[in-house]
């Protein structure tokens, strides 16, 4: 059985976000990480080849920085490393075909990948990828393990979790996993340096790549938030409750 | 310009949000069709002013949330103009899968929406916002409670179409919501309390309030040094937690610098304590001037009404 | 907020990818295991099991040491790990050297095949502890003089002496104690339940308290003839392990000097007097740049050092200034910046009066600051002047 990991490197979520020239600057990005969600498919990836073996291959589509989250994942068991280099495609199906073009070539029959990635907080490319390798898909998981030929896989439901099972080919999209990714030790760190990343372009994978009908017109920092408003007494918690619900849009 | 809304639902019906899309849809000079998976909220969509029309889907591959199987039995029903659908989880899974079935371009969880097409999200977790452009053929999913719900008093013709297809996910087991309390360093709404709360036993306000709303509860490190009941994983702040929720509730917190280390970049931050002066309202986006005994009542009955 | 190293001059970028995926890999557990749990070390005086459980697992005891199960890392990398524990607390770090430079160190350089075969790997897997013995309660800066001696007995060498500041002594599994055999000092590799041997802690400290300091007594200790490390005679042996003790001290330094630099600009950023934050008064920002500039100076010469001993072109001359230098600055800086936090910065809430505390210790232990003068001086006069004799 083959693993495929969708992994993505992106600012990690403490760093600092500054706009300039209508764009995210991404030259002022102090730390670069792996996306948090996708953390967690790489730990169940992980344990998933503990328990049953099979190699893991990880897959991102990326600028040439993104081989160092390549080699952080192999420093904790992956075994091959695949980086589509992208020019800078933004439109979702032209990564979902490219990333499906590459797991399709692996050979791999189940796949994980985060629920979203932190920088663009889409959540297209798992659904858009099962589709497009004619996989099932498990969304919001938390956790899986094999169990005959298929899965067994814990999600969210609207009234609380629930178990569910589904045979090859799949793919499954993290939330929050039950376990954090491993921390690396010296020896997977020397074992990660001698690694090679296979570096692949979308002519390597038959894949055209088109125009797109999305295009991006600006990037802005969020609007200032007003100053603080300050109430007196219990009787304005009514007034509070609907700003936070209209005016802060967070309950 | 036809707009095929995936109507969100409920195992009770239909969800209020999709109120919502079809706002939205008119707004942008849409003619919307809402789709109902498995015919829920059929009724309650027709009524819904602007809505042209309304086609109850049925089949069986509705019992089980399989977004594969659920897209294959919507895609046929779906014009060639814009999907409209909502950024929860089913419906931003659904609308992902019939993108790529028809190959055209998803955008998610949009919270602003022009005709043209001009689409406005956050990116980074909110630290930007992002403007785009697409045209139709496109999907793409809207952020709940950002945008005007259409009326009701609509009248739309409602049909129902038998369409199913192979469910490839089998549910096993339901298992009911934990209720084991989240974690402050992980949860997306926390609910704080300091000393100001007089006793560790009135942290059973907080604890419901946090129930209904989903969120942890926290506490500043004078409740917890002062309380042996208050455990040290609660406590936010220099040495305690540092959190980055979107909403953080202070209350009986007084704000000493410490604390605001732990919880300063919260998105919103609400500060209830009854002396006007306390700093922590320096860092309030609402600051009640009222005591908890007065305030965290109302604010459930408020909450409850959500 | 995650924490960012001040690294004004980007030494990051001098380094190899192997390195910084080291050193992210430590500054990571510093965070997870340390921070959380340092005050509480403190305060009940332990070193957590779990830290040495994870040190080992981290595969980092011993770091620049080839064979045997060790690591086989640079000189380089094996500074920037002890930055970053030192960045979490000089006791975590102090683990660690003693383990790797001061136990580890001579039984991989001076031990014979069998020795190093059989403590090596479990000591880089930190399923041993070691420690170092060779100061005494009359002997510090002065170890040539030392009392503890060893008498060749034919089938077993005899210790009596007693050893004082013994980092890991009561948790070590084993010790290298330097003692003197027909006047000549020599290494011994003592085991915890050799007869005659104790280790009892010591207590009441104000510094390094997470750490576990002991005497080692010895009271016709009896130890096996293939004990004794076969490959150094004379004070070339402890020095040795010295010298690359006091070169990772001189990166530690700088990681606690760091974490109290990230306190002071965070707190003077935020904390609000006479209607601004303290950080837009001059005073502070003096400090504040004095504090950088220490900084970045200790950086330069560490990893300097670093590149030296990687090409082996260094001379302990070069150790000494760099050991010197850094912990003198980060323990000004300490003060600096606990000043910087007025009142706030006595409390266990902030860093600083932590690592000034411990920094006390480092600045007198392996090799007094005034002693390293002394070396110093030495080079550039060709006069000693340690004693009165010349």
């Amino acid at each position: 059985m083959g693993i495929a990991v969708l992994l993505k490197q992106v600012p990690d979520t403490t760093a600092k976000i500054s706009v300039s020239g209508d764009r995210v600057d991404e030259t002022a990005v102090s730390k670069w990480s792996m996306s948090p969600y996708d953390e967690y498919a790489l730990e169940a990836a992980l344990q998933l080849k503990e328990a049953g073996g099979g190699d893991i291959v990880a897959i991102t589509c990326g600028p040439i920085r993104a081989t160092k989250m390549l080699t952080d994942a192999a420093a904790v068991g992956v075994d091959n490393l695949i980086l589509i280099q992208d020019e800078g495609v933004t439109d979702s199906t032209h990564v979902q075909s490219l990333l499906a073009a590459a797991v399709k070539r692996s050979g791999s029959d189940v796949v994980l990948c985060g629920k979203q990635a932190a920088d663009t907080n889409g959540g297209s490319t798992g659904p858009g990828v099962s589709h497009l390798i004619g996989a099932a898909c498990v969304g919001m998981i938390s956790e899986v393990y094999a169990e005959g030929d298929g899965f067994i896989a814990l999600r969210a439901s609207p009234t609380g979790n629930e178990r569910v099972e589904v045979s090859r080919p799949c793919l499954f999209t993290f939330d929050k996993g039950a376990t954090e990714l491993r921390r690396p030790n010296v020896r997977g760190i020397m074992m990660a340096k001698k690694k090679q990343i296979e570096t692949v372009t979308s002519d390597d994978l038959g894949v055209a790549i088109g125009t797109s009908s999305v295009s991006l017109q600006s990037h802005s920092p969020p609007p200032v938030k007003p100053p603080g408003q300050k109430f007196e007494g219990a009787d304005s918690v009514p007034v509070v409750v609907a700003k936070l619900r209209d005016e802060a849009n967070v309950i | 310009m036809d707009v095929t809304i995936i109507a969100e639902t409920t195992v009770d019906g239909l969800h209020p949000v999709t109120s919502q899309l079809v706002g939205a849809a008119i707004a942008i000079g849409g003619t919307p069709t809402v789709l109902c998976p498995g015919g829920l909220g059929t009724t309650a969509a027709a009524s819904i002013s602007g809505v042209s029309k309304v086609i109850g889907v049925e089949g069986d591959c509705f019992n089980t949330f399989d977004s594969g199987a659920w897209a294959t039995a919507l895609n046929p029903l779906v014009s060639d103009g814009v999907i409209i659908a909502a950024s929860a989880p089913s419906g931003r899974e659904v609308a992902a899968q019939i993108a790529a079935m028809r190959g055209i371009p998803i955008i998610q969880d949009a919270t602003g929406l022009e005709a043209g097409i001009t689409v406005t999200r956050g990116i980074y977790s909110g630290k930007a916002i992002e403007i785009s452009t697409v045209t139709a053929p496109c999907a793409i999913t809207l952020r709940a409670n950002a945008f005007d719900a259409a009326g009701g008093g609509g009248s739309a013709v409602v049909s129902t179409v038998n369409q199913s297809a192979d469910v490839a996910v089998a549910v096993r087991e339901a298992i009911a919501k934990a209720s084991e309390r989240l974690d402050v360093a992980e949860a997306d709404i926390i609910i704080s309390g300091g000393r100001g709360m007089g006793d560790p036993a009135n942290f059973s306000h907080l604890n419901d309030i946090a129930d209904m709303i989903g969120a942890a509860v926290g506490a500043s490190r004078a409740a917890v040094d002062t309380w042996g009941e208050i455990p040290h994983g609660m406590q936010v702040g220099q040495t305690g937690k540092t959190v980055t929720p979107s909403l953080y509730i202070a209350v009986g917190i007084s704000g000493a610098i410490q604390h605001l280390a732990g919880m300063r970049t919260s998105k919103y931050i609400v500060a209830i304590n009854k002396d006007p002066d306390a700093p922590i309202f320096g860092v309030a986006d609402y600051g009640i001037v009222a005591t908890w005994e007065a305030a965290l009542p109302a604010l459930k009955e408020e909450l409850g009404k959500l | 907020m995650a924490y960012e190293a001040l690294d004004f001059y980007d030494i990051d970028s001098l380094l190899t990818d192997e390195e910084r995926m080291v050193r992210d890999m430590v500054r990571d557990w510093v965070d997870e295991k340390i921070l959380p749990n340092i005050e509480k070390a403190c305060h009940d005086g332990v070193f957590p099991d779990e830290w040495r459980v994870d040190l080992g697992e981290m595969g980092i005891l011993g770091a620049p040491l080839e064979g045997y199960g060790c690591p086989g890392l640079s000189y380089i990398a094996y500074g920037l790990i002890c930055q970053e524990l030192e960045r979490g607390d000089s006791g975590v770090r102090s683990f660690a050297s003693v383990q790797g430079s001061l136990a580890m160190y001579p039984i991989w350089d001076f031990g014979s095949e069998e020795q190093k075969n059989h403590y090596l790997p479990k000591m880089t897997t930190g399923e041993w502890i070691g420690c170092f013995g060779l100061t005494e309660p009359d002997y510090g800066s002065n170890p040539g003089d030392m009392i503890t001696r060893a008498e060749d007995k034919g089938d077993y060498y005899l210790l009596n002496g007693a050893k004082m500041w013994i980092t890991n002594g009561t948790i070590a599994d084993l010790a290298v104690v330097w003692a003197k055999l027909d006047g000549v000092i020599r290494g011994f590799i003592v085991e915890k339940d050799d007869p005659g041997f104790t280790a009892p802690e010591m207590t009441g400290k104000h510094s390094l308290k997470a750490s576990v300091t002991s005497e080692l007594v010895f009271q016709d200790c009896k130890i096996p003839k293939d004990r004794m490390l076969p490959h150094v005679k004379g004070l070339k042996g402890p020095f040795s392990c010295l010298n690359n003790a006091r070169y990772g001290i001189s990166w530690g330094a700088v990681g606690a000097a760091q974490s109290c630099f990230s306190s002071a600009r965070e707190y003077a950023l935020s904390r609000i007097q006479f209607d601004h934050p303290i950080a837009s008064f001059q005073l502070v920002q003096n400090k504040l740049a004095w504090m950088l500039r220490e900084i970045t100076k200790a950086q330069l010469l560490a990893y300097h050092l670093g590149k030296k001993k990687d090409e082996g072109t260094w001379i302990p001359e070069h150790i000494s200034l760099a050991k010197m230098n850094n912990v003198d600055i980060a323990l000004d800086v300490a003060r600096m910046a606990r000043d910087i936090h007025g009142a706030n910065g006595i409390l266990d809430e902030y860093p600083v009066m932590r690592h000034m505390a411990n920094l006390e210790s480092v600045k007198t232990y392996e090799g007094t600051h005034d002693i390293h003068n002394l070396i110093l001086g030495r080079y550039i006069t060709g006069i000693q002047a340690f004693t009165r004799e010349s």
